[in-house]
């Protein structure tokens, strides 16, 4: 058939052409001078834990654009929004004209920040995962906005604060702690997880084992199998905590064989430090440990 | 077939239009060529890019909407129904889930994998469904629902064990979305799915013919294994390729074949071309809702093409139902 | 184009144990109209679907203007026979020009387009089975009659030489029975088309038809002359019923005759003419 041959053809010269065009991935943005250049004027942050970073680093006035949901510091939520944290408005951020994008690294905001740098803006991609990442990252965001000098500061502020916490609780036997994450279906923060780490750092080790999930799903048996000696639950928004715990206590009477039902150790802290791997993260450390070692904080 | 021209042009200030009813209302100044613009980078950059996504995504479903329902001679058939779109989504699922970083040519993984997803799982349909030895199109639409099934138990399957963040990353994908791609990513999509779209056009008077069901349309000439064969290959194809770009958006595919035929007719050589355009027109529309309604935040475009789908699919039922034959 | 079938020793049995088709041979000259008859299962479609190379046979020949027609590319064949098949209304709202226009599919150019000749062979074919008032409606807003003019139509469309129609009438009232066999009449004398057609109308083929192949459930066969070949015996004998042979003018007619109409007429010994027992 004729016709099939010229299709062929034209299809090949098409693909050819676009190659020949468009191939070849051309950054306009140099990432390595970015990086070293002075204090970036319009900065853009896409989660709420980097806008925390930034205004501790004294920042607010250079941040020009946040997710919604960016909570903290309350000047924060008076920011003008690009979108939410799973899908930001690329427009919104271009019409920010930011001088700095920063992201977090999961697949919906790599592809962002690809994009933005292939239009011609400067991108930071970093990952808070684990506390370890939080002090990298800071100071990442601090090579990239100039503050380097604020941001080993504020590094080294919240490890010292950890340190001192670390020598309240001494040598003290390690509570094991179930961590509530939801309560309907039931499932818990396991091993894997900033929270674990938070846990770790309050003298505390999670009840609960290793687990191939992060937050898995856990039955009746596995919380009895755990011991737990204190129960853990981050309150649902700002509703009234002590509502909140009289339903906890409630819900958590069934398991009357637990430790930590049976000497009444199921705290319902508020939700705030602990929900994000932020410059609170000592705050949120130390609610824990009075949650788990009252006696330490008896002042 | 001069009218096919007018609508074109319709569709490009279409194209234009939307970018003025945008909530980014101080808009003009293009050809400012610095990256300090960003009125000029935003509708070249961002909005250009979409559009056009918008316009191939559209079209390709549609078109292949028109194809599967020729082919599987059922007006309920959508791309989707040979268990594309859950081969789809077990690739982008495994890519997200296994977290695989690299890129094939800067191509996210996603978009590969759901290829692959796709493409495979319609040779395993079309391998299935032939077992029963000819061409049978109960065959095949069994095939379809079986692998569908399955693949979407593995999908529920891997949800249930993968972390939170990444099953909603999948979440999002599977909605259907739309983003502003890289111009060469555009040129090598609207490569395919135009070849394919002109493919198909090519076979329309087959197509035609094949609604007859396949002893007459043998018997008035028409090689039947040839035309399936293509018909099929090409649909799936550039299926595939809208699904590995933006994702799984419904309703395109099953509706806009209908409402073409409601108001033109049947005739394949006319359904085609005319469905690849309402297809786009139809999609870019969508989107710009799907932007605008409730901006910073974005809707994913699948709810929207069904809410809006729905209710003119209707209108368009009640208007014209009486002129078609099947109606009755 | 002629349209001579010789069909040489043809058998063909679907399963393994039961032959419908044994040892057939038969000669269609160009422009001859063919009825084939028989009780059901005889395998009068079957023949048909052999024919028209859908089928293949499992030994024997058929050849259409002296090759076989297994030897015919699919478009080539096309050129011989069109078909008329028992058909449900199809499931898309075709118009009539649109559903005889796809007879011409074979013809058209690179971009799909049909051509004047095209569009002047439809024409002629919607002209012929008095359906051109018909042409921009729905197919299915027409009567039974009135689709079957639409398909042979379609058929005539397709100038091929030979025309093979399966029970084209066997669901139409009287007037469109005889509306499409003289329709196929006029195509045999004018176009001198070969015409076959599977029919369980005795009496029509006896009228219209010059040549019929009587199938036998058992295998047996007769074939020839309609006039030779039809005779109340012969048919008796191959639908296993009882038959009243009757004469209008040159016409004969045959009358399938059950029990009740056996009893009464032999309780009822006064009437003038009494029939063949």
């Amino acid at each position: 058939m004729n016709r099939w041959w010229w299709l062929t053809i034209g299809f090949v010269c098409w693909m050819a052409i676009g190659f020949a065009a468009f191939g070849g991935r051309e950054s306009r943005v140099d990432s390595e001078s970015a990086q070293t250049a002075g204090r970036a004027g319009r900065i853009v942050s896409l989660a709420p834990s980097l806008t925390e970073i930034l205004f501790a680093l004294g920042l607010d006035e250079e941040i020009v654009g946040v997710t919604l949901f960016s909570d903290y510091p309350p000047a924060a939520a008076k920011k003008p929004k690009v979108g939410s944290f799973w899908k930001p408005n690329i427009e919104a951020v271009v019409a920010a004209r930011p001088d700095l994008v920063i992201t977090l690294g999961f697949a919906q905001h790599r592809s962002l920040a690809d994009r933005l740098e292939r239009i011609g803006y400067n991108c930071l991609t970093v990952d808070v995962e684990k506390v370890s990442d939080l002090f990298r990252v800071i100071v990442e965001i601090g090579a990239a906005s100039g503050t380097q000098g604020r941001a080993e500061d504020l590094a080294g502020g919240i490890k010292n604060k950890l340190q001192a916490l670390s020598d309240l609780i001494g040598t003290e036997e390690k509570v094991r702690v179930l961590w509530i994450v939801q309560r309907q279906p039931l499932r818990v923060a396991g091993r894997d997880t900033f929270v674990n780490e938070m846990i770790e750092l309050a003298g505390g080790e999670n009840a609960i084992g290793t687990t191939i999930h992060k937050y898995p799903p856990i039955g009746a048996e596995q919380i009895i199998a755990s011991r737990a000696e204190v129960i853990i639950e981050p309150a649902m928004g700002q509703e009234d905590l002590n509502l909140q715990r009289r339903q906890a206590f409630k819900y958590w009477s069934k398991f009357g064989n637990l430790p930590a039902v049976g000497n009444d150790r199921i705290c319902v802290i508020s939700g705030d430090t602990v929900s994000r791997l932020g410059p609170r993260l000592y705050d949120g450390a130390e609610t824990i440990a009075r949650c788990l070692r009252p006696h330490l904080f008896e002042d | 077939m001069g009218l096919t021209v007018l609508i074109m042009v319709m569709m490009a200030c279409a194209a234009v239009g939307t970018a003025s009813i945008s909530f980014r209302a101080a808009l003009e100044g293009p050809g400012e060529q610095a990256t300090v613009n960003p009125d000029y980078e935003i509708l070249v950059n961002v909005r250009l890019p979409r559009i056009l996504l918008a316009c191939l995504v559209g079209a390709a479903l549609a078109c292949s909407g028109v194809v599967f329902q020729a082919l599987l001679r059922n007006p309920l058939a959508d791309p989707y129904i040979l268990g594309i779109s859950s081969g789809a989504g077990l690739g982008a699922m495994i890519a997200v889930v296994a977290g695989f970083s690299w890129t094939l040519w800067g191509r996210s993984p996603i978009a590969v994998f759901a290829f692959i997803g796709a493409s495979g799982t319609v040779w395993l349909v079309w391998f299935v469904g032939r077992l029963t030895g000819r061409f049978h199109v109960t065959g095949l639409l069994l095939a379809g629902v079986v692998v569908n099934a399955f693949f979407s138990a593995v999908i529920m399957f891997i949800t249930s064990i993968a972390r939170a963040d990444k099953v909603y990353d999948t979440i999002f994908w599977l909605m259907g979305y739309m983003t502003a791609e890289d111009f060469l990513t555009l040129w090598i999509g609207a490569g395919f799915v135009l070849s394919g779209i002109l493919a198909l056009f090519f076979i329309a008077p087959q197509l035609n013919a094949l609604s007859l069901g396949p002893d007459n349309a043998v018997s008035m000439g028409v090689n039947v294994k040839k035309t399936r064969l293509i018909a099929f290959l090409v649909a799936s194809a550039i299926t595939a390729i809208a699904v590995s770009l933006s994702g799984l958006i419904g309703f395109v595919g099953l509706v806009v074949p209908h409402a073409v035929r409601l108001v033109f007719g049947p005739d394949h050589r006319q359904l085609l071309p005319l469905s690849a355009i309402v297809g786009a027109i139809f999609l870019i529309a969508t989107d710009t809702l799907a932007r605008v309604v409730i901006a910073p935040t974005e809707l994913p475009v699948g709810v929207v093409t069904a809410i809006v789908g729905g209710p003119v699919f209707l209108v368009l039922l009640v208007k014209y139902s009486r002129q078609v034959g099947w109606m009755k | 184009m002629s349209g001579i079938i010789e069909v040489d020793n043809l058998s063909f049995a679907y399963t393994a144990d039961r032959e419908i088709l044994k040892n057939i041979s038969f000669r269609v000259d160009a422009g001859t109209f063919l009825a084939i008859a028989g009780p059901n299962g005889a395998g009068k479609s079957t023949l048909l679907n052999l024919l028209c190379g859908l089928l293949a046979p499992d030994s024997g020949t058929i050849k259409v203007d002296s090759m076989p027609v297994g030897s015919y590319s699919n478009e080539a064949l096309a050129e011989k026979f069109a078909v008329v098949r028992q058909e449900p209304v199809p499931a898309f709202g075709f118009s009539v020009i649109e559903m005889v226009l796809m007879a011409r599919t074979r013809y058209f150019g690179s971009m799909g387009f049909e051509s004047r000749q095209d569009r002047q062979a439809v024409n002629e074919a919607l002209e012929a089975t008095d359906t051109a008032q018909f042409a921009a409606r729905p197919l299915s807003s027409l009567s039974g009659g009135e689709r079957q003019r639409v398909f042979i139509a379609r058929a005539l469309a397709q100038s091929s030489s030979i025309l093979l129609l399966d029970e084209p009438t066997s669901f139409l009232d009287f007037k469109h029975q005889v509306a499409i066999y003289d329709l196929l009449k006029a195509a045999q004398l004018e176009k001198n088309k070969t015409i076959v057609t599977v029919t369980h109308d005795i009496n029509l083929a006896s009228q219209y038809c010059d040549q019929i192949l009587l199938l036998g459930a058992d295998g047996s066969y007769y074939t020839g002359n309609t006039r030779t070949v039809l005779s109340a015996d012969r048919i008796r004998k191959v639908f296993d019923v009882e038959i009243f042979e009757g004469k209008i003018g040159q016409e004969r007619f045959f009358i399938p005759l059950g029990k009740s109409t056996r009893e009464r007429g032999q309780s009822d010994n006064k009437n003038s003419q009494s029939p063949h027992l």
